[in-house]
Formats: structure tokens, C-alpha cells, sequence
């Protein structure tokens, strides 16, 4: 998936993650996309339960050899 | 309307400091509005030399080198971002008065206020917490 915008929080721990993801999302345009690579195992919930509340949209996510990628569009 | 977090912090070790924090500045991030209400040993997590060296537990020191390998921001980082983030930081006046503190001897962009400005805050709030 082609995403506007990469975003690196790999080896940052709790709550930076999202909080680097809502800077970064902040400076995109609706209808972009966001790719958030992390490491820390409760991203992965911690997404979800971001994207559900700020009701931007989770595309998808995967895990490649320990970094978490997801993609979210801006809305 | 957005979620509306209110906080009451009234302890101040390196424990509570990350409590506090780190629900503010996940809460903040995930488009909440936050206040905090710093009260009695609360005060030491905005007061300006206090909140770079919050005490860990007794016997726990060992933990300091845990925060350092798991990569953990430090508190004055985190209380930075919560500002930047909006997080509402609201000083105890009557917890001031009794340990002589001006709102000087604390970080910048910080309010003072008595209980009913939290509660003002807090009334409508959906979610509320004491740490």
C-alpha cells in the first residue's frame, strides 16, 4: 500500500506512538494516507481503539519480523 | 463533543508522574480534552526543579535503569508534549498557600485554581481519574 506519509516510531514505547501519530496525522490532508511502523506489542490494540476514536479509518495492519505497520486515512 | 478527561493527581513520585502523564497525553493524542488538578504532593510534577527528579519508590531505584532500557520518555518531555497537546494544567491554590509556593516556582502555562474550577471542569466529564 502506497501511503503519503511514513511515519517511524520503531523502539518508542507507550504512549508516543499514538502521540507521534496524531502530529503527523494533523499535518495531512482528509483522504491521505499514514503508515505508522512501530514495535510495541500494545500498538496493535492501541490502534484500533485510536482509530475508533478519533474516527479516522484503519485500513489495515500487519506484522513483518517484529515491526507493526498500519495505515490509516485521514478523514 | 469530544471526551472530556478529568484528573486529579495528588501524589508525587516518578510512579504517579507517568500515571498521569501518559493517560493525559494518550487522552490528549486520541482528540479528548484533559485537565489535570494538581494537589498536595501533586505539585511536585509541574514544580519547576521538583518534576526533573521525582523520587521513585523505596527500594525500588533499581527500576530507574528499567525506564532508561524500555526507552520511556522523561517526565519533563512528557509534561511538554501534554501542553503541546492542550492538556489543561490546573494548580492547587489552597495546597500553595500551605506550602508557601508561588505560581512562579512552577512550569509555564500552568493555571491556578481552587476545587470548583476543577469541578467545573469534572462535571461533565466522561471520564474521571485520581492518581
Amino acid at each position: 500500500m502506497k501511503a503519503d506519509l511514513v511515519l517511524d516510531t520503531k523502539g518508542m514505547a507507550c504512549p508516543m506512538p499514538i502521540v507521534k501519530a496524531k502530529k503527523a496525522l494533523d499535518g495531512l490532508a482528509p483522504g491521505q494516507i499514514m503508515e505508522v511502523q512501530s514495535t510495541d506489542k500494545g500498538s496493535v490494540n492501541d490502534f484500533q481503539a485510536w482509530v475508533k476514536q478519533t474516527k479516522h479509518e484503519l485500513l489495515s495492519y500487519k506484522e513483518e519480523s517484529g515491526i507493526y505497520k498500519f495505515f490509516v486515512k485521514k478523514i | 463533543m469530544s471526551t472530556k478527561v478529568a484528573i486529579i493527581a495528588s501524589n508525587g513520585g516518578l510512579f504517579d508522574a507517568y500515571k498521569v502523564f501518559n493517560i493525559a497525553t494518550a487522552s490528549a493524542a486520541t482528540d479528548a480534552e484533559v485537565a489535570i488538578f494538581f494537589t498536595f504532593e501533586g505539585l511536585n510534577l509541574i514544580h519547576k526543579q521538583a518534576h526533573h527528579q521525582l523520587p521513585l519508590p523505596a527500594g525500588r531505584e533499581q527500576i530507574a535503569e528499567g525506564f532508561k532500557n524500555a526507552n520511556i520518555p522523561s517526565i519533563p518531555e512528557l509534561v511538554a508534549m501534554a501542553q503541546e497537546l492542550g492538556v489543561k494544567i490546573i494548580a492547587c491554590q489552597m495546597t500553595m498557600d500551605v506550602m508557601n509556593l508561588k505560581k512562579e516556582d512552577f512550569i509555564d502555562g500552568i493555571e491556578v485554581g481552587g476545587a470548583v474550577t476543577f469541578l467545573d471542569f469534572a462535571k461533565d466529564a466522561n471520564v474521571s481519574l485520581t492518581f
